[in-house]
């Protein structure tokens, strides 16, 4: 890729890294979809699977749970001292439910899963490959896609919008504390304000984004590890640790740009 | 010669605009153990990823069974690949999975087999190699030599027609070195396959390989026997070789046979000279391969550690002597006739008697066979000539038990 | 032992999930594949401004349905409104349907003022008595700058 002699000005190094960066958009997309597609390839891989779902869902409860109450409550505070000055405290359950079911919902799950199930899963292929054992998957003719991947896509498509879900429910809930409990709002009129403003096409436009968010975050956090070899330097723990701050960095900001790229398109 | 199992064609590689393969040419046959050697980074094991497909060639070919991997269809390629195993420099075990797992893996993932069938398979393989009773630890609670065999076992367990080797001996300690080493050669004699290996392990790969091949700059420089690299007077593979040679043999703390050969040469000069008479002793032990197959090849190369320290103490300053196989040593002895030696050797024997030599016996009453045979080298003879003599002259063949 | 840790774990998860799943999508998204039992009349308004899709619809402060969907009469330049109503509540077919607002900037919401008629509503009929959306803009400046006509 960065042969010597070649020339250096601004525009052609401006062309190499479209260039590069076509290729790996290119790569990342042929990764997801062979990997999607190896899912439904027999006999199913049910033992791998539950493992991912472990590790992914059930293992990520506590700690969305926990982003999804501060958030909720968050807003309840923010929400209530805003409407209150224009007199308007009891659409606070509309504020608090519409803006954690559109927007924070899938937004903070992804980003959660990513720091805590994406680097994870990064850092672990990086290891993998660096270490050979990817070669090895090779050489005993198992497909490395099918074995290490699948089963993590399979797992964050169910995973990410049952979490978003929970987050979602604990986030209201969290409203609901701060204006009920603390500010002393009818709790009533919460819970009416919440069912009456929340329409099915913002629950659907939420779970589209989950499901986005999903193939955004396992695509790129597994692409990176998968890859820690091809980039300079991609040997030893600083190849490692290089791929998953990509995988991080990278899945955060594709994460906003999507989130802003899906809410237009869904108006 | 018969056509080679696989064969390598004018094969070229870089990574990066450096180019690490530049036209390089090998030939591979059937039942052979073909070791490559040359300087590190000098695209050993990108050759041998080639073999087996995990590296595609720039340009150039690999051919199988004289079919370019290239051209082959989905099905010929899955039939190729399934009869190739790959043991990786650094084991790459699965960290997640368990000894057991790791060895049954190619079977439970790859072929229709019945979990009894699987059980059976590695609990086999897990005692071939020695590696019995830790089936159920995890790849970070073993140490590195036993992280090697289990990936050995791994290897091994589809009872693969070709075995590629990435330095198995690196990182190991000498009696593990020559027992890998020679249990790759008892394995490939036993089941027949063909082995490609990268290894520095001098003298270890001339005694269990039939072919050598040296890499240099990313061509094949040498390819043949071993006997004929070691006589080789190309200035690379001297300088190559010279550099490798260690002062002693790593095993048993001997001089190298580079410098028994010089030595020898040296005596012959001055025996024809001086008319002096000098002899060649060789020891064998003629029953290590029994220690092999009851107890270990850790164990059987520890006792020829411990014979050779044993013989060293005994043997004159001015001796000289040198492994040449796995379960022989020949010694120069400068100055002496065929009497002298003769005494020489009866006093080892009965030294040997009271040192515990074999360690840990494999069964009770077991007893180390070992053989002297001793000749007088003429002058202008050469050494194989006379090993030949001391080996099978009956009367000159000093048989003595180690109990 | 791990496995079953392993299985429980991820069936507790499946479990809450899908629980959350389940209430937003049918508590608050108000999913129709469970409750058929409504019908849909329509209303045709000259302005409603601010009215949504999902709106309430209320017969004396009580819900009694939502907006369905809201449509463009391209001739008249009316909007029709199309309303889902609770099977169990019959409207009379001289029923006034307006829109009103809660609250000085709250929700838009349809209220129907059942008539006396005797003749009932059918299911996609037609409530031909509407009152528009109060618009505040117009009533302030109608305020401010007196009646213009």
């Amino acid at each position: 890729m960065d042969t010597p002699n070649l020339n250096s000005s601004f525009p052609a190094s401006l062309g190499r890294a479209f260039i590069f960066f076509v290729q790996e958009l290119g790569g990342i997309t042929v990764f997801f979809l062979k990997g999607l597609a190896l899912i439904f390839t027999w006999p199913p891989q049910v033992r791998r699977t539950l493992d991912q779902l472990y590790f992914i869902g059930a293992q990520s409860i506590p700690i969305v749970m926990l982003t999804g109450l501060a958030t909720g409550m968050v807003l309840g505070l923010q929400g209530y001292y805003a409407l209150a000055g224009v007199g308007s405290e009891g659409a606070l359950g509309s504020i608090v439910a519409l803006t954690l079911i559109r927007e924070m919902g899938p937004v903070l799950t992804a980003i959660m899963l990513t720091a805590r199930a994406g680097s994870a899963m990064a850092a672990e292929i990086g290891v993998m490959r660096i270490s050979e054992q990817i070669d090895a998957l090779q050489t005993m003719q198992i497909n490395p896609l099918r074995y290490l991947i699948s089963p993590r896509i399979a797992a964050a498509l169910v995973s990410f919008p049952l979490l978003t879900a929970l987050f979602d429910m604990v986030g209201i809930f969290g409203g609901f504390l701060t204006g009920s409990m603390l500010l002393k709002m009818n709790p009533y009129l919460y819970f009416h304000r919440v069912r009456a403003s929340v329409e099915m096409d913002d629950v659907t436009g939420g779970f589209i984004k989950a499901v986005v968010f999903a193939v955004i975050v396992i695509t790129i956090c597994c692409y990176q590890g998968y890859t820690t070899h091809r980039r300079q330097g991609g040997f030893g723990a600083r190849g490692v640790s290089n791929s998953t701050t990509r995988a991080v960095v990278m899945s955060c900001v594709l994460i906003l740009v999507s989130d802003y790229v899906i809410t237009s398109l869904l108006r | 010669m018969s056509q080679p199992l696989i064969q390598i064609v004018d094969l070229c590689k870089s990574f990066s605009g450096q180019k690490v393969l530049n036209g390089a040419n090998l030939s591979i046959y059937k039942g052979e153990i073909t070791t490559i050697i040359g300087k590190s980074g000098g695209g050993k094991s990108v050759l041998l990823k080639h073999i087996i497909g995990l590296l595609e060639p720039d340009s150039g070919q690999v051919l199988f069974d004289g079919m370019p991997i290239s051209s082959m269809n989905k099905a010929q390629k899955k039939a190729w690949r399934s009869k190739i195993s790959y043991v990786f420099q650094n084991a790459a075990l699965f960290d997640s999975l368990t000894v057991f797992d790791n060895i049954a893996m190619p079977l439970v993932e790859t072929r229709r087999v019945s979990k009894e069938e699987v059980a059976a398979a590695v609990e086999k393989r897990l005692a071939q190699l020695d590696i019995g009773a830790i089936g159920n630890k995890y790849p970070s609670q073993i140490s590195g030599g036993m992280q090697k065999r289990v990936s050995l076992a791994r290897a091994l367990i589809t009872a693969p027609e070709v075995v590629l080797f990435d330095e198995p001996t690196t990182g190991l300690d000498p009696i593990r070195k020559s027992a890998v080493l020679s249990m790759v050669s008892s394995y490939q004699r036993r089941l027949g396959f063909t082995g490609v290996m990268v290894s520095h392990e001098i003298p270890d790969i001339f005694f269990i390989s039939q072919r050598v091949a040296m890499l240099d700059k990313g061509k094949v420089v040498f390819e043949g026997p071993p006997e004929d690299l070691q006589r080789s007077d190309k200035p690379v593979i001297i300088e190559f070789l010279q550099g490798l040679e260690q002062p002693r043999d790593a095993l048993t703390g001997m001089g190298t046979q580079q410098q028994l050969s010089k030595s020898y040469e040296a005596e012959s000069d001055r025996s024809a000279r001086t008319a002096q008479a000098f002899c060649l002793v060789v020891f064998s032990l003629d029953n290590l391969e029994e220690i092999t197959e009851q107890s270990t090849h850790v164990m059987a190369q520890t006792v020829m550690a411990n014979f050779a320290a044993e013989l060293g103490r005994h043997l004159r300053v001015f001796d000289s002597c040198a492994r040449y196989g796995f379960d022989r040593i020949l010694v120069v002895m400068p100055n002496t006739g065929m009497n002298e030696a003769k005494k020489l050797i009866e006093r080892i024997s009965r030294s040997l008697q009271r040192k515990n030599v074999v360690p840990i016996a494999p069964y009770p009453d077991f007893c180390l066979m070992v053989s002297a045979g001793f000749a007088q080298a003429g002058a202008d003879e050469s050494i194989e000539a006379v090993l030949e003599r001391a080996a099978n002259d009956e009367k000159n063949v000093y048989t003595f038990k180690v109990c | 032992m791990k496995k079953f840790n392993v299985e429980m774990a991820v069936g507790i998860f499946m479990l809450i999930g899908l629980l959350c799943v389940g209430y937003l999508t049918i508590q608050l998204g108000q999913a129709q594949w469970f409750k058929g039992d409504s019908y849909l009349v329509q209303a045709r308004f000259l302005g409603i401004s601010g009215l949504r899709r999902g709106a309430a619809v209320e017969i004396a402060g009580v819900t009694v349905g939502q907006v369905d969907r809201i449509e463009l009469d391209t001739e008249r330049m009316l909007a029709i409104v199309w309303m889902k109503i609770e099977k169990s509540i019959e409207l009379s077919q001289d029923t006034i349907a307006s829109v009103r607002t809660s609250g000085l900037i709250g929700d838009k919401y349809i209220k129907l003022s059942p008539g006396g008629s005797d003749g009932i509503l059918e299911p996609g009929g037609l409530i031909t008595e509407t009152e528009s959306a109060v618009d505040i803009e117009e009533l302030v400046s109608k305020y401010v700058f007196g009646a213009v006509d």
